[in-house]
């Protein structure tokens, strides 16, 4: 947890400096009429602040600790090609369009849930095929949710 | 009081609230049994779907949501040794245990019972306690809000399971990002970097779904279990003589213990589950039973967590500040109809106050005759494989973003905050500080800038009223509570390092 603290800490302190200069930059007006940055203000002054009290505790906790996770060792492979898939298909669906950006979503993640080679892929498609058209049929026809037709318009 | 129960019956019953509250004790159900969403999670995502119905059905579906899942919740703890919510966890303990000597049945059961009673009772303590208490934060102005917000806030992460310094960045985190979009005063943009859909501030929904729904589902991905089945007989679904016998006082006990900490902000429905098995470990004749079985280890728990899940709509419905995360889905559902929680909604909208209170008396006779015979389908439930449910969950939650405006950017909201929770995990910090500093955020900036203009700059205003110096005297001694050890162990760490 060391060496996660550690690249947390200087994280939300990267991010606090930023939006306290952005509160700057907004206006922080005066205590008797305070301006639209002065609660970004104080809030990021606030986690700023918080920041600097976990990095130091970490570094002095790091010369007692020598066990330390990393950000590779916590983030498992399986959610990560998971999120990557869906992070793919986002940016496909509306160029797509539902159906053929969801049927290609949902039999990568059936498969890569099983993991069973081409014959686990041939079960995932059909398993997608089945979902992709009752989820179109349950959302789009039924509640009329107006999903992007995409490039072959359907 | 009786007049106005009354008519929040005839609300109730009307045939699209009564489907509605059906629907939400049974999708409750069903999320709190599922792996993978909780009822946060399916809040969200349903939350766009309530954008078409009255404000009155959307609340009582959402609540049925909520309280649904602790009913839920109990039965993956007593099958299969897996608290489907957090206010399970104790249940696992004496119901698994009763489950493995064949007594699955009168467990479920006593849950069962154990929650309908204490949620009933909780019901009567929030009519009593809530319609007094609106009646006097009609006298809060700016300030008590402003104090009774931060001490609120300070509380919830006072209660933070893991860090306090942690919750405490979470909740700052929180108000930073309720401050994008339009200064309510000024009227110009903050932090939208030039994007049009940041003009209205970040939605709620998308949020929540990454923050609830996407991240446990990859966090689960993460975890090597896959599910595990449950195979014993349910048993017949009657608790005996003795039984009832036993769990009585564990009932009485768990409900008042649920009630006053359900009220706190924070994990109370978690942390009376705790305190009320204790309690009745600590009150037993045979304390050597639990961990083997008690049935009273069973009914104590069940109990609290259901009163408490009532009683946290106290401070929602009087003064308008949630005290959790599921209340705070709750706030939003109102905001986005346009409602105001708060003293005036008792006033000025009685049907959706006295519907929703009349809808929890509904709401737990469902659950009491829906749930028992329909056990044998939540064991059904349980045995869908992980490999089928994650990806259907996953897609859920995209149709579920994408619908609410029909554009791609809720998506892009939604995967953000599905990586920020995912990591936040990891990294060991929590996520309810921060939805409900987000939530509370708008109001908290509000208040704060309303009283420093009321005192033209003066921060005594927060200390001239007795009840804003006693919120604020509570905030301070928390923090420092919770500092100073801190402190303390910083140097002597320190001088070992030396």
């Amino acid at each position: 947890m060391k060496t996660l603290d550690l690249t947390s800490s200087l994280f939300w302190l990267f991010l606090s400096a930023a939006a306290f200069a952005g509160s700057l930059h907004m206006g922080i007006g005066t205590v008797e009429s305070p301006g639209m940055g002065f609660v970004p203000a104080a809030a990021s002054g606030l986690l700023g602040i918080l920041s600097l009290v976990l990095l130091a505790n970490t570094i002095v906790k790091k010369l007692q600790d020598v066990t330390a996770d990393t950000i590779s060792t916590i983030v498992g492979r399986r959610s990560l090609t998971v999120l990557i898939g869906v992070i793919i298909y986002s940016i496909l669906m509306p160029n797509l369009g539902y159906l053929i950006s969801t049927f290609l979503l949902m039999t990568y993640l059936y498969w890569n849930m099983e993991q069973n080679g081409v014959k686990g892929l041939l079960r995932s498609a059909l398993y997608s095929i089945l979902t992709t058209a009752a989820s179109y049929y349950l959302f789009a026809v039924l509640l009329n949710c107006p999903f992007p037709a995409g490039i072959l318009k359907f | 009081m009786f007049h106005n129960l009354i008519f929040g019956f005839q609300v109730a019953f009307q045939p699209d609230n009564l489907l509605f509250s059906a629907l939400g004790v049974l999708l409750g159900t069903l999320v709190g049994v599922l792996p993978g969403i909780g009822p946060v999670g399916a809040m969200a995502l349903l939350l766009p779907a309530t954008f078409g119905l009255s404000p009155t059905a959307s609340l009582i579906m959402l609540a049925g949501i909520w309280y649904g899942s602790q009913y839920g919740g109990s039965t993956t703890s007593i099958l299969v040794n897996i608290p489907g919510e957090a206010t399970s966890v104790m249940t696992c303990i004496d119901g698994y245990q009763m489950s493995r000597k064949g007594r699955a049945g009168p467990a479920l059961a006593m849950a069962a019972w154990a929650s309908f009673i204490a949620g009933t009772f909780s019901i009567v303590g929030l009519m009593a306690l809530a319609v007094p208490l609106g009646e006097q934060a009609l006298r809060f102005g700016p300030p008590e809000y402003f104090s009774l917000m931060c001490a609120g806030l300070v509380l919830l992460t006072f209660m933070a399971q893991k860090s306090f310094l942690k919750a405490i960045m979470m909740a700052a985190v929180g108000v930073l990002l309720s401050t994008v979009g339009l200064d309510l005063i000024s009227g110009l943009p903050r932090f939208t970097f030039g994007m049009d859909a940041l003009i209205d501030g970040i939605s709620i929904s998308p949020m929540v779904m990454g923050l609830f729904g996407i991240a446990e589902i990859l966090d689960s991905l993460d975890d090597a279990a896959q599910g595990i089945v449950f195979s014993g007989a349910i048993g017949r679904l009657y608790p005996s003589v003795k039984d009832w016998v036993k769990a009585k006082w564990s009932i009485i006990r768990g409900t008042v213990i649920g009630f006053v900490l359900g009220i706190l902000p924070g994990g109370g429905a978690i942390l009376s589950t705790f305190v009320a098995y204790g309690v009745e470990k600590k009150f037993s004749k045979t304390p050597e039973e639990f961990g083997h079985g008690a049935i009273e280890g069973v009914a104590g728990p069940e109990a609290s967590n259901n009163a408490a899940a009532e009683s946290a709509l106290i401070p929602l419905l009087s003064l308008g500040i949630p005290p959790n995360v599921n209340m705070a889905m709750l706030f939003s559902a109102l905001l986005i109809h346009g409602i105001q929680p708060g003293p005036l909604l008792i006033k000025e909208h009685p049907d959706i106050f006295w519907g929703l209170i009349a809808s929890l008396y509904v709401g737990n006779i469902l659950l009491l005759v829906l749930n028992l015979p329909l056990v044998g389908i939540w064991v059904r439930v349980l045995k869908i494989p992980q490999k089928i449910l994650f990806p259907l969950i996953l897609l859920f939650c995209l149709i579920g973003a994408y619908s609410i405006n029909g554009m791609i950017f809720d998506v892009y909201v939604m995967l953000f905050f599905g990586v920020i929770g995912y990591l936040s995990r990891k990294f060991g910090y929590e996520i309810a500080p921060l939805v409900l500093a987000f939530v509370l955020g708008g109001r908290l900036e509000q208040s704060l800038r309303q009283s420093l203009l009321m005192s033209e700059g003066s921060f005594s205003i927060f200390f001239t009223s007795p009840l804003s110096a006693i919120a604020l005297g509570i905030a301070v001694l928390l923090l420092i509570s919770n500092f100073v050890p801190g402190l303390k162990r910083g140097r002597q760490l320190y001088n070992k390092a030396k």
